[in-house]
């Protein structure tokens, strides 16, 4: 795990906002601004065929009669949507990920700068039996690689671009696309519907266990673009996966959008654990200018009988971040889990939480969320838990704790519970509390410094959630934490 | 008195108890001894009738009557008391209003009459003495807030007073420290009469050597595999329940 | 947007309706097709007080359960008693400070709004026995303001016994002086549709608020207990406790908010709300919200939702309980932990025996 090695080091070495620079490459544009010719544009630069043109025409229309919602604790400026580009491309990538040596050396320079491994031998190179993990890589629009492609073929596991599942799979795309978070869900998804770039495809095939870690890095470059990016993940009967994403975009002083929109599917006896890393650009800490708008609809739908899906945030990035990780338990005996930590300084805003929809008998769904305010950010956990009249039996615990640290910074918890049926039983315990000074002050007669302290105590703070990610990002993830609250006491 | 024969049980469709039988005479204290698993606390809910606890074969009697038709409320009327491994906390409901309400539920089950306040009350104040309890803690919430050693005492302070026939001890001493422990097993002494019988069930043989056993029986994956004298409790102390385990 | 405006304006799109965030789960823009005439008193010219005395035979169907020297009487929407001229406000006095505010409504067809003024003066502890009855489909808008000087201490126990079919919403808004103390119980059996709302304007200051409340529910009724709490300066204290029954299909709702404003430091703030569930198609919907802006707080909200804990049924069963009495017992103890919590021992007295006929009838 040299290279994971490499990004801790590296993460280690950081200050600040440190995966804000840009790449100088060549790039291909859509032109300015959203229309149906843009959505067009997108669709031909992909190659794709005719019925995913009118699937993304559709929803542009759609989306037209939309209106962009509201009531998140969060306030921007409105968005123009004409004043962005929607496709953003690393000049003549033919269509699609290449070999390796095809790709852009800058694109490679950049990957190895944020620690991201896209060489196999360097994930190889590693400790032995440490666990390996394959990658995609997402720039702007499209994916420039993605790793240990024939590894996971060999055990019938499909991992690739959304590009070259339209192409490669268009029987999966077409039956799963969508079947999660409908074309017109909510406004965002809408958007991301018509004009998607790329993102991952996993497909693992019943009985098997992916036998490596999957993961996809999204790396937003362009200036003024948006990244849309589209994932679909399906987990046949009885198959188990374990999925990453990670995300960094440069610093600019405009605000950028990534509307996302992350569908899974989960069969009978399958398992999805899908962990996220966000570290976006945040904005300027004191100004508040620029930083990425995360407008991200992620769901689950755990159709089949004893699924689970267990989601793991790591939020630290965004100027905005407005999402809502959710699992639908449709099946009988299905199980959800949510497990967030959000963190938000300076100027950041975070509206975040999840929807645990208990639709089946017997489901069961865990909720730990861990947020942090500091500097003048705010920091919302906004959660559903609803059990439906079939559900019999369903049974929900949520733990939700806010942590403040300064006198400018707001901690919000909107929870909703919706029991619809007498066997159902929720439970539901938030606390909101500032770091304790007398933690604190016994941390620092011990010898730590104030700056170490804090982080000692915020680790102790977020380390159940820190558990549940795969061994190897945890370290990160905690470095990451460290980074995003410097400066935040004084 | 208690009579068990072939009993067949399952939880959550998993056998449990497969083909108990076993006869506790009036009088007599009956000791069943067993590792972790054998199935000693499903033996004592399904004597007291929860749910989720399903008979699938066999039959249980108390002095030639079934018990296994009954809810647990007739047959706690009928003189079965069960002391609780993990008694429960009752929030907003006084031990002495729980209590007078039981006594006085089994009463009219029994066609007796009530007890009026001030005979409760006296005998409340009697008992509560003989085993050491704080007259105040009855009247909280019952079990809320208790520790450990609290609540095994007011178990046996509701045994005293609901005077019940058949008694089964499930893991009474666990949690216990030795002072509690005599106490607790003074309590359970006083019961001892010739129209009573007992079933205490245990892992140690600890409480053994204060509530003496006329007879000691090994629990083993569902099935009474041994039975002795209280010399047999002892023998499970030195060797352990390997060989038991093993027979099953 | 209020129930009262559409009542005055006749505008149904005053209505608040299911796309108002704070009235998701209590329509009343899908449920009132048209607004119900107001409720109109035929002998004009009299003083409210006889008014009221000559329509006695009206109000007979219902007696306040409350017994207090000095009570107002509020009668389709028209007050006797105040010992002043509308509209001014109801004045605690220092010999006798508690009042009993009996609201009655018979009768259907039509509406009646009212909005009264409640005055605690500085440094006076006083006992407000609120009872609301109705008994027809009556559509009804009451909005208390109460105002607690420095110093003062109010209780104030609500009792509300309406209809079946009537749409009742009330409001009050409380307003705290310094070191004031403010405590609440509000019981409750539902209606057609009925919002029982509390905003509450806690200056922080050394005062200190406990707003509890308990809705049982049978058949149809729905009960929205929303309560909003806003602490706006240093040291102050909020304790709050619902609980709540339902069975059939019934409807319980039940909304919390505690906001501490920038600077409220060290204020202490914990909201509990815990609801059974007794039968298969009743519901429950909760949302108990924190928004802090402030740093320096302790602040804490828990919330469970289920049926009553069958472990317990069966170890009051193995003490000789048959299963329903056993059943009422927990359920009543479970709503008693808010009762015990009325300080005004009449009226936790009358309190325990309303909520024993109503977990009865249940």
């Amino acid at each position: 795990m040299a290279a994971v090695k490499e990004t801790v080091d590296q993460v280690g070495e950081l200050e600040a906002y440190k995966h804000g620079f840009v790449t100088d490459i060549e790039q291909d544009f859509a032109p300015k601004g959203l229309s149906a010719d843009t959505v067009r544009f997108i669709s031909a630069k992909k190659g794709e065929p005719e019925w995913m043109l009118q699937w993304r025409l559709e929803a542009y229309e759609r989306w037209l009669a939309l209106e962009e919602p509201d009531w998140a604790k969060v306030n921007f400026p409105k968005i123009d949507y004409q004043d962005s580009y929607y496709y953003a491309a690393p000049k003549d990538p033919a269509s699609g990920p290449l070999s390796l040596d095809e790709v852009d050396p800058e694109i490679l320079a950049t990957y190895a700068k944020l620690g991201i491994p896209l060489r196999e031998q360097e994930v190889l190179a590693g400790v032995v039996g440490a666990p390996k993990y394959a990658v995609d890589a997402v720039f702007d629009s499209v994916s420039v690689v993605t790793t240990f492609k024939k590894e996971l073929a060999a055990v019938g596991v499909i991992f690739c671009s959304m590009s070259e599942a339209i192409r490669e799979h268009p029987e999966l795309v077409r039956k799963y696309l969508g079947s999660v978070v409908p074309v017109s869900d909510n406004y965002f998804a809408c958007l991301n519907s018509a004009v998607f770039s790329d993102g991952s495809f996993v497909y693992v095939p019943p009985g098997v266990k992916c036998p490596m870690e999957l993961s996809t890095y999204f790396r937003i470059n362009a200036a003024e673009s948006g990244q849309f990016e589209r994932t679909l993940i399906i987990v046949d009967k009885g198959a188990q996966v374990s999925y990453l994403e990670g995300c960094t975009a440069p610093m600019r002083d405009i605000n950028q959008l990534h509307a996302a929109v992350v569908e899974l599917v989960a069969m009978d006896d399958a398992t999805i654990k899908y962990s996220t890393v966000q570290n976006w650009y945040p904005g300027d800490p004191v100004t508040g200018k620029g930083g990425i708008y995360n407008f991200v609809t992620k769901r689950a739908d755990c159709r089949g009988d004893r699924s689970k899906v267990s989601w793991t945030q790591v939020e630290t990035g965004s100027a905005i971040t407005w999402k809502y990780p959710s699992c639908v338990l449709r099946g009988e005996g299905s199980v959800g889990e949510f497990y967030s930590i959000a963190i938000t300084n300076g100027r950041q805003q975070a509206d975040t939480g999840t929807k645990m929809i208990h639709l089946g008998a017997n489901t069961r769904s865990r909720i730990i969320s861990k947020g942090i305010s500091a500097g003048k950010s705010s920091n919302t956990y906004r959660g559903l838990v609803s059990a439906h009249p079939k559900a019999k039996g369903a049974r929900n615990f949520t733990q939700c704790d806010s942590l403040l640290i300064g006198k400018e910074c707001a901690a919000h918890t909107v929870p909703y519970i919706e029991a619809r049926n007498g066997q159902a039983v929720f439970e539901h315990e938030a606390t909101t509390t500032r770091l304790s000074e007398d933690q604190l002050f016994y941390a620092m007669q011990r010898g730590l410094g104030q700056e170490e302290a804090v982080q000692l105590l915020v680790n102790g703070f977020v380390k159940e959630v820190l558990q549940e990610l795969p061994m190897e990002f945890a370290v990160e993830a905690q470095k990451l934490v460290a980074i995003s609250l410097e400066g935040s006491v004084g | 008195m208690l009579s068990i024969k072939n009993l067949h049980a399952t939880v959550a469709d998993k056998p449990i108890i497969k083909g108990l039988t076993l006869d506790v005479p009036a009088g007599e204290v009956h000791a069943i001894m067993g590792p972790n698993g054998a199935g000693k606390s499903t033996l004592s809910y399904v004597l007291t009738g929860r749910a989720g606890y399903e008979v699938t074969d066999g039959t249980a009697t108390l002095d030639g009557e079934d018990l296994l038709s009954l809810d647990p409320n007739e047959r706690a009327a009928r003189g079965v008391f069960l002391s609780f491994q993990y008694p429960l906390e009752i929030p907003g409901v006084p031990a002495l209003t729980f209590i007078r309400a039981a006594l006085n539920a089994q009463r009219k089950a029994r066609g007796e009459p009530e007890v009026g306040a001030p005979a409760f009350l006296k005998l409340a104040r009697e008992t509560a003495a003989s085993l050491k309890i704080d007259f105040d803690m009855l009247k909280r919430s019952l079990n809320v807030g208790f520790s450990g050693g609290e609540k095994k005492r007011m178990e046996i302070f509701q045994m005293a007073m609901l005077s019940p026939r058949f008694l089964i001890l499930d893991e009474t001493d666990s949690g216990l420290d030795i002072d509690a422990l005599k106490i607790v097993a003074a309590g359970v002494n006083a019961m001892r009469s010739p129209d009573r019988a007992m079933l205490v069930i245990t892992h140690y043989q600890r409480l053994l050597d204060y509530i003496k056993p006329d007879r000691v029986h090994v629990l083993s994956a569902g099935r009474i595999v041994a039975s002795g004298g209280p010399e047999l409790a002892h023998e499970l102390e030195r060797e352990g329940y390997d060989k038991y385990g093993k027979a099953a | 947007m209020s129930l009262s405006t559409a009542l005055r304006t006749g505008d149904l799109a005053e209505l608040p309706s299911r796309r108002d965030e704070d009235w998701r789960w209590t329509d009343l823009r899908g449920l009132i097709r048209k607004i119900p005439p107001a409720y109109v008193y035929e002998g004009t010219g009299l003083a409210p007080e006889i008014m009221v005395e000559g329509q006695a035979g009206q109000i007979d169907f219902y007696r306040s359960p409350f017994n207090a020297n000095r009570t107002v009487r509020v009668s389709n929407g028209m007050v006797a008693g105040l010992g002043l001229k509308e509209p001014g406000p109801l004045v605690f006095d220092r010999h006798d400070p508690v009042i009993a505010l009996d609201v009655t409504n018979a009768g259907g067809g039509f509406s009646v709004h009212n909005r009264l003024t409640v005055r605690v003066p500085h440094g006076l502890s006083a006992v407000l026995l609120e009872s609301h009855a109705g008994n027809g489909d009556h559509v009804v808008s009451f909005d208390l303001d109460i105002d607690l000087e420095e110093g003062a201490s109010l209780e104030r126990i609500v009792l509300v016994s309406d209809h079946a079919e009537a749409i009742v919403v009330r409001q009050s808004s409380v307003t705290l002086a310094a070191t004031a103390s403010y405590a609440q119980t509000v019981l409750t059996t539902g209606a057609r549709r009925q919002r029982l709302e509390t905003r509450i304007a806690h200056p922080g200051a050394q005062a200190s608020v406990r707003l509890d409340g308990a809705y049982l529910l049978e058949a149809q009724r729905h009960a929205d207990l929303t309560t909003v709490v806003t602490h706006g300066g240093v040291d102050g204290t909020t304790a709050q406790l619902t609980k709540g029954v339902v069975r059939d299909q019934a409807r319980g709702v039940f909304q919390g908010r505690i906001v501490v404003e920038r600077g409220a430091d060290r204020t202490d703030a914990r909201m509990r709300h815990q609801a059974l569930i007794l039968s298969e198609k009743a519901e429950i919907d909760a949302k108990p919200e924190l928004l802090i802006f402030a740093d320096d707080v302790q602040c804490a909200h828990g919330n469970t939702v289920g049926a009553l804990d069958e472990d317990a049924i069966f170890y009051a069963m193995q003490r000789g309980l048959p299963s329903d009495r056993a059943r009422a017992m927990l359920t009543a103890a479970f709503v008693g932990e808010v009762i015990d919590r009325i300080e005004h021992e009449g009226a936790r007295a009358v309190a325990l025996a309303w909520a024993q006929q109503q977990l009865g009838e249940l």
